[in-house]
């Protein structure tokens, strides 16, 4: 089963307290943080190809459509649709944090077990920028006002190698944490779009201009 | 030849007399249908008549010579689409009817190719299905469509027969669909599945009323917009990115623009004076694939009108001084007005001031594009 210690995030000090005169307001850095979910989503594509491929088959089929067993810890993206749309602002960034709190987690003790030393690498690379946003949605958080989740005592997940836990079922959970991984960046992004377009004026257009030659 | 043909005639009001006879008599004279694979032998029976019985084999109506027979049953080889009908036996000398088939040439179905797409996201998806080549007998298609374990309802299209749409319970979901369908006939079945993720079938629809228009006073601007498909159901939520392709009719080099946000744009690096094509697409700004691209929109940057010299004193804003006097530039030739002919039409003096403000115009005009622009 997957299980996490992470203490040290729970108790992450609050952002600095931001320089208030002067605030943009939250508009640049839920713009930033939704720019660091396209970033580690695009970043999480090669991690978790060069993942599944090390992981073997199934794994790294692309028609490998297991059905969802253990990894029951994991934070879920799936949600109800009408439920998803009336989210109020400040239980869609909680949501988001939490997810990733616990998502950081595993992905340390996935990578206290990686066999190659580059993969240590790519998930050490990964998961500073994982940090990275965590402490960005905890920006938008304060600057709107929102009190960090704390968990209640005695809730605090605890990571326990599983000792009867079989190779395959190990690898399982790797899939699946990389699945929700994905899923929750793709969510994050509407997410973050949402409560930009409920911040800012509209955004202005960014304009990339190529010519292309024999289109 | 007046003998055969009274004879002809009697034999058609006799079996129009037998036809009619056997539709008054009961459901047994109902056509047995039969579906036959096309290419193949088959050999109709006349019912439960005797081999040796005398029989009569009739197809729509139409006798069949009787080297197609068999003994009382009809043999037909290598059938093609041209032998489906109505095959009809009769009893020789009484012309009751004994048996008839409704024959329906045919293939079995081949594995049919199913497609699914979201151009409704968040609020669901389609699945379209086709045979590759076609069976020529009804089939029936069978959709399932499985989240994980759970069964999901297809609702069929109210206009189109071979689609069917579904509708997200979840989004952001981890567990792939797999929708499967069956296809059967008379003569076989086959099937098909297909897996995705939620996130792998967006692809809105192209963006609609592209309209380009020409920037008055700009010769090299068009002015582009367009409205976001309006089968997109949240805009605000799931923002659509857009891409613009345009070039001169002329020209098969496109030039691009990517465009995050907004329905309009501006080009501002038109070739004066030339017709453009448009077109836009649109996708989802994080996940999916881009549409199709959009009706195309076609306009022409603004030009400025010739004047007549003759009528104004001021050469035209855009042209610079060189050109300002009536002097023709030298590179103009100006028709001799010795080469005229005599005779009808425009007198000669009226003739040369026409030729000097075309050329002047256009000398104006190429002065505008080779100098000085107004970007």
């Amino acid at each position: 089963m997957l299980a996490c210690l992470c203490a040290v995030l729970w108790h992450l000090p609050a952002v600095p307290a931001l320089n208030r005169t002067g605030d943009p307001g939250p508009g640049p850095s839920i713009q930033k943080t939704y720019d660091l979910t396209r970033y580690l989503e695009h970043q999480l594509r090669s991690l978790a190809g060069t993942y599944l491929n090390y992981l073997g088959p199934p794994f790294n089929e692309p028609d490998f459509n297991p059905p969802r067993l253990g990894a029951e810890t994991l934070p879920r993206a799936t949600v109800n649709l009408e439920v998803w749309r009336s989210l109020n602002d400040r239980l869609r960034l909680t949501q988001n944090y939490e997810a990733y709190s616990h998502l950081l987690c595993y992905l340390r003790g996935l990578n206290r077990q990686a066999a190659t030393a580059e993969l240590r690498r790519s998930l050490a690379h990964f998961c500073t920028s994982l940090q990275g946003l965590l402490g960005s949605i905890a920006g938008v958080m304060a600057a709107l006002g929102y009190p960090l989740p704390q968990p209640l005592p005695g809730t605090e997940p605890t990571w326990t190698p599983g000792p009867a836990h079989s190779d395959f079922l190990q690898k399982m959970d790797d899939f699946w944490l990389l699945k929700e991984l994905q899923t929750w960046l793709w969510r994050s992004a509407k997410d973050f779009n949402r409560l930009k377009k409920k911040m800012q004026p509209p955004a202005a257009a960014v304009t990339l201009h190529l010519e292309a030659h024999g289109f | 030849m007046a003998a055969p043909v009274p004879w002809a005639c009697c034999a058609v009001l006799a079996a129009a007399a037998a036809v009619v006879y056997a539709q008054r008599h009961g459901p047994q004279e109902t056509p047995h249908v039969q579906y036959e694979r096309l290419g193949s032998d088959v050999t109709l029976p006349c019912g439960t008549a005797n081999w040796d019985a005398a029989v009569t084999w009739r197809v729509n109506g139409t006798d069949l010579a009787p080297d197609l027979l068999n003994g009382s049953q009809l043999v037909l080889r290598g059938l093609e689409l041209g032998h489906s009908g109505v095959y009809a036996c009769f009893h020789r000398d009484s012309w009751h009817l004994r048996h008839q088939v409704l024959l329906n040439v045919g293939l079995p179905p081949r594995e049919p190719v199913l497609s699914c797409r979201s151009n409704t996201y968040p609020k669901g998806f389609y699945c379209s299905w086709h045979l590759p080549t076609p069976t020529y007998i009804p089939n029936t298609f069978n959709v399932t469509v499985l989240h994980g374990s759970k069964i999901m309802v297809c609702e069929k299209d109210p206009a189109l027969k071979n689609r069917c749409h579904i509708r997200y319970m979840h989004l952001f979901s981890t567990v792939k669909y797999k929708v499967s369908i069956s296809v059967s006939n008379a003569l076989g079945h086959n099937a098909t599945a297909i897996t995705f993720d939620e996130f792998t079938i967006v692809k809105p629809d192209p963006p609609e009323n592209v309209v380009a228009r020409p920037v008055p006073s700009n010769p090299r601007r068009l002015e582009v917009t367009w409205q976001t498909p309006s089968t997109w159901p949240d805009p605000e939520s799931f923002p659509l990115k857009f891409f613009l392709r345009y070039r001169p009719l002329i020209l098969d080099q496109w030039q691009h623009v990517e465009l995050s946000d907004g329905t309009a744009h501006t080009i501002t690096d038109a070739y004066a004076g030339k017709e453009y094509i448009i077109q836009v697409a649109a996708k989802d700004n994080e996940i999916g694939t881009w549409s199709d691209w959009s009706v195309a929109a076609h306009a022409t940057p603004w030009t400025e009108e010739p004047r007549h010299l003759t009528t104004e004193a001021q050469a035209p804003e855009t042209t610079t001084s060189t050109t300002s006097s009536l002097a023709p530039p030298p590179t103009t030739k100006i028709c001799d007005p010795g080469e005229l002919g005599s005779g009808g039409g425009p007198s000669a003096p009226f003739f040369i001031s026409v030729l000097v403000t075309l050329a002047l115009a256009a000398a104006a005009a190429a002065a505008a594009t080779a100098g000085n622009l107004l970007i």
